[in-house]
């Protein structure tokens, strides 16, 4: 019943997510036409620097439908929106609940501390999971409606390095959630900490080499280098370790 | 600290950010008593629920339940598995219907009584199809007394079980539990700061204030034993240093002095009769007359 | 049993009870041999704790006024020991009948008679003095 009481919990910020994620993908792939249709204009815009690099990059890669679905959909879209629902999932402890009545209620059950958190972070991660496989499966299935394909196998090994590297904030989120006892914080709290990494990586391009949304997008993958296993068994003992330190944190509690 | 007791503390010691809640508390509670823990607001009773529960670690001191020590994880969960428990605030899951709360609660408890279930789902009159947060406190507390009750439990944990009742539900209350107690086999330790309740249903009492427990022993007892000697004196009322133990308070006002007194009544009678006054009453004491002067106004 | 204990008396519930029973039995509400209400139902009924239900039926016991028959429940008691005893009541009632006369006529109020009795049963109002 502790699954099912997760469910309840969490169940609204799922549906949302997924929501979002689908339409997202969809989106993307519906504009694909479009877009093709505006390629031709590129050449003639005129924007030097940076930017201009970044478009010019764009449009190199949307020569190719994966490309484009690369630099779109895994590159931008789904791998920020997936962090902030990542790290939505990730807040709001079972033991928080707003008001600390219906914590005691749940803390006189006979289970143990660790059992309430472990139940919760695996109920949560199967949504991750699914946040992450839902809209890449979509891409895959919805590509033929407009002439398209996009490989199953890239979308499932992308889905693995939008969860994998998504369980990072949904740790950091989890950790900060036995940390304050209300519900916004640690989401807005672990989005800080995402943007702040994001502003590092594109403000220091030495830095983005070790950026964990490079690492998310699956960007090695998409050029050819295989899965990052060492970035993404990474990403997992971070993970790993903030979820020790939040059930730590939470077995020398009183409440 | 034998196996005797359902619950046994040992000056007991709880600090919540360097505020002493509990300061040195010792009692036990018997199998099969209903065991009344009086104090006022802040005194340390739900504290004291709390360390019992697993929910806080002692400070120092120890607590067992069931022969159990309270503060070890395992031992914990095995004394939240035979103990009924009800918050203050009966705080259940809001999003919840009523009958979710017991298609949750059951699986956790293999002694669950379907029996019991039915029994209070009709005498209760629970609405099972309303969410938790549009139910009124009453109806909440009797939820929550219902999941307690329920769980073939050979302890109930009450704070303030009463608190936010009306008169005709507070009677339902006390009258389930009365009930319940006389055809199971249970003990019930409930805090409350209603002394009338804990008169009408309880037969052991402990009085705790500012984290101590300053009267305890069995309710019948200790109205056998309280007294109120008043002296009345020609002039102004001495001060006496009384060397018979059990003198509790001692108030002089004008030309009377009142002696509240546990025990051994009349070994201080025999040191009043000493200093010459006029006339002695000696009374019997209520249990709120005991209430309000053994413990002192909140800090 | 159509009474509600007073638990805020100061007098302890089982008393009460006891008292009740006995009252009962002297006015021939209950008679020899008439079964009471179980323990459990009667806790119930009085919102009392069914242990202090139990103590009274003990403490009957223990003075004759009422057997506890296992697993029938509980009888007021047939034997003359009970009948002695609503004598003795009776005789006990008109002699406090006598003495509260004397008393009002001298001007003590009912405040101050019942504080004399009960100093008196605390037995310590006089030197020496013991209980029962």
């Amino acid at each position: 019943m502790l699954w099912y009481k997760s469910w309840l919990e969490t169940r609204w910020q799922f549906l949302i997510g997924l929501v979002v994620l689908m339409l997202s993908a969809a989106g993307t792939v519906i504009a694909y036409p479009k877009v093709m249709k505006l390629m031709p204009m590129v050449p003639t815009i005129d924007v030097s620097g940076e930017l201009g690099r970044r478009i010019r990059e764009a449009a190199e890669l949307a020569r190719s439908y994966r490309g484009y679905v690369w630099s779109q959909s895994f590159g931008q879209n789904l791998t920020q929106m997936a962090t902030l629902f990542a790290a939505l999932l990730g807040s709001g402890s079972p033991l928080s609940q707003g008001s600390r009545g219906a914590a005691l209620f749940t803390l006189s059950l006979p289970v143990s501390r660790n059992r309430l958190l472990t139940v919760r972070a695996a109920a949560s991660l199967t949504e991750l999971l699914a946040l992450a496989v839902a809209p890449s499966l979509l891409l895959t299935l919805l590509s033929p409606a407009i002439g398209q394909s996009y490989s199953i196998k890239d979308a499932l090994a992308h889905s693995v390095c939008l969860f994998m590297a998504g369980t990072v904030f949904f740790s950091l989120a989890f950790l900060l959630s036995t940390v304050f006892s209300d519900v916004w914080r640690p989401w807005l709290l672990a989005c800080a900490v995402a943007v702040v990494l994001a502003l590092c990586a594109l403000v220091i391009p030495e830095l983005s080499r070790y950026s964990i949304f490079r690492v998310m997008s699956g960007e090695d993958y998409f050029r050819g280098r295989g899965l990052p296993w060492l970035e993404l068994l990474a990403s997992a003992a971070v993970s790993v370790a903030m979820l020790y330190v939040a059930a730590k944190n939470v077995a020398r509690q009183d409440f | 600290m034998s196996d005797r007791f359902v619950i046994e503390t040992a000056d007991l010691r709880k600090n919540y950010d360097g505020v002493e809640a509990v300061r040195g508390l010792s009692l036990q509670v018997s199998g099969g008593s209903i065991y009344g823990f009086l104090g006022r607001n802040g005194a340390g009773k739900t504290t004291t629920i709390k360390v019992l529960l697993g929910m806080a670690r002692p400070t120092s001191g120890h607590a067992r339940v069931f022969g159990l020590p309270a503060d070890a994880e395992d031992a914990s969960v095995e004394i939240r598995g035979r103990t009924g428990f009800v918050s203050e605030e009966k705080e259940l899951y809001d999003y919840m219907t009523g009958e979710e709360m017991i298609r949750f609660t059951a699986p956790f408890f293999p002694r669950w009584r379907g029996d019991l279930e039915q029994r209070y789902v009709h005498t209760f009159e629970l609405p099972l199809d309303r969410k938790v947060k549009a139910l009124s406190r009453g109806m909440r507390t009797k939820l929550a007394l219902l999941l307690a009750l329920c769980r073939g439990a050979e302890l109930l944990i009450l704070d303030e079980p009463t608190s936010g009742l009306d008169p005709a539900m507070t009677e339902e209350v006390l009258q389930a539990l009365v009930s319940h107690v006389a055809s199971e086999e249970m003990t019930v330790f409930f805090s409350s700061h209603q002394i009338a309740e804990v008169d009408q249903i309880a037969d052991h009492v402990a009085i705790i204030d500012r984290g101590r427990a300053v009267v305890t022993g069995a309710l019948d007892d200790l109205r056998e034993n309280f007294r109120r000697i008043q002296l009345v004196f020609d002039g102004d009322a001495p001060e006496p240093a009384f060397r018979a133990p059990g003198v509790v308070r001692v108030r002089r006002k004008g030309r009377v002095l009142t002696v509240l007194s546990s025990a051994g009544a009349e070994r201080i009678l025999d040191e009043a009769r000493a200093l010459n006054p006029v006339s002695v009453d000696v009374v019997p004491v209520t249990l709120k007359e005991i209430f309000l002067e053994t413990v002192t106004a909140e800090d | 049993m159509m009474f509600r204990p007073n638990p805020s008396s100061g007098v302890p519930i089982y008393l009460q009870l006891m008292e009740q029973v006995k009252h009962g039995i002297e006015t021939g509400a209950l008679r020899p041999g008439e079964q009471l209400p179980g323990i459990r139902p009667l806790a119930e009924e009085l919102v009392i704790n069914p242990n202090t239900v139990a103590k009274a039926y003990r403490e009957l016991e223990h003075e004759g006024i009422i057997e506890l028959r296992h697993g029938a429940g509980a009888f007021v008691s047939a034997t003359a020991r009970a009948k002695k005893l609503t004598d003795k009541l009776r005789a006990g009632q008109a002699i406090v009948a006598a003495a509260m006369e004397k008393l009002r006529a001298r001007g003590v109020t009912d405040e101050e008679i019942r504080r004399l009795f009960e100093a008196e049963l605390a037995g310590l109002a006089k030197p020496g003095g013991h209980r029962e």
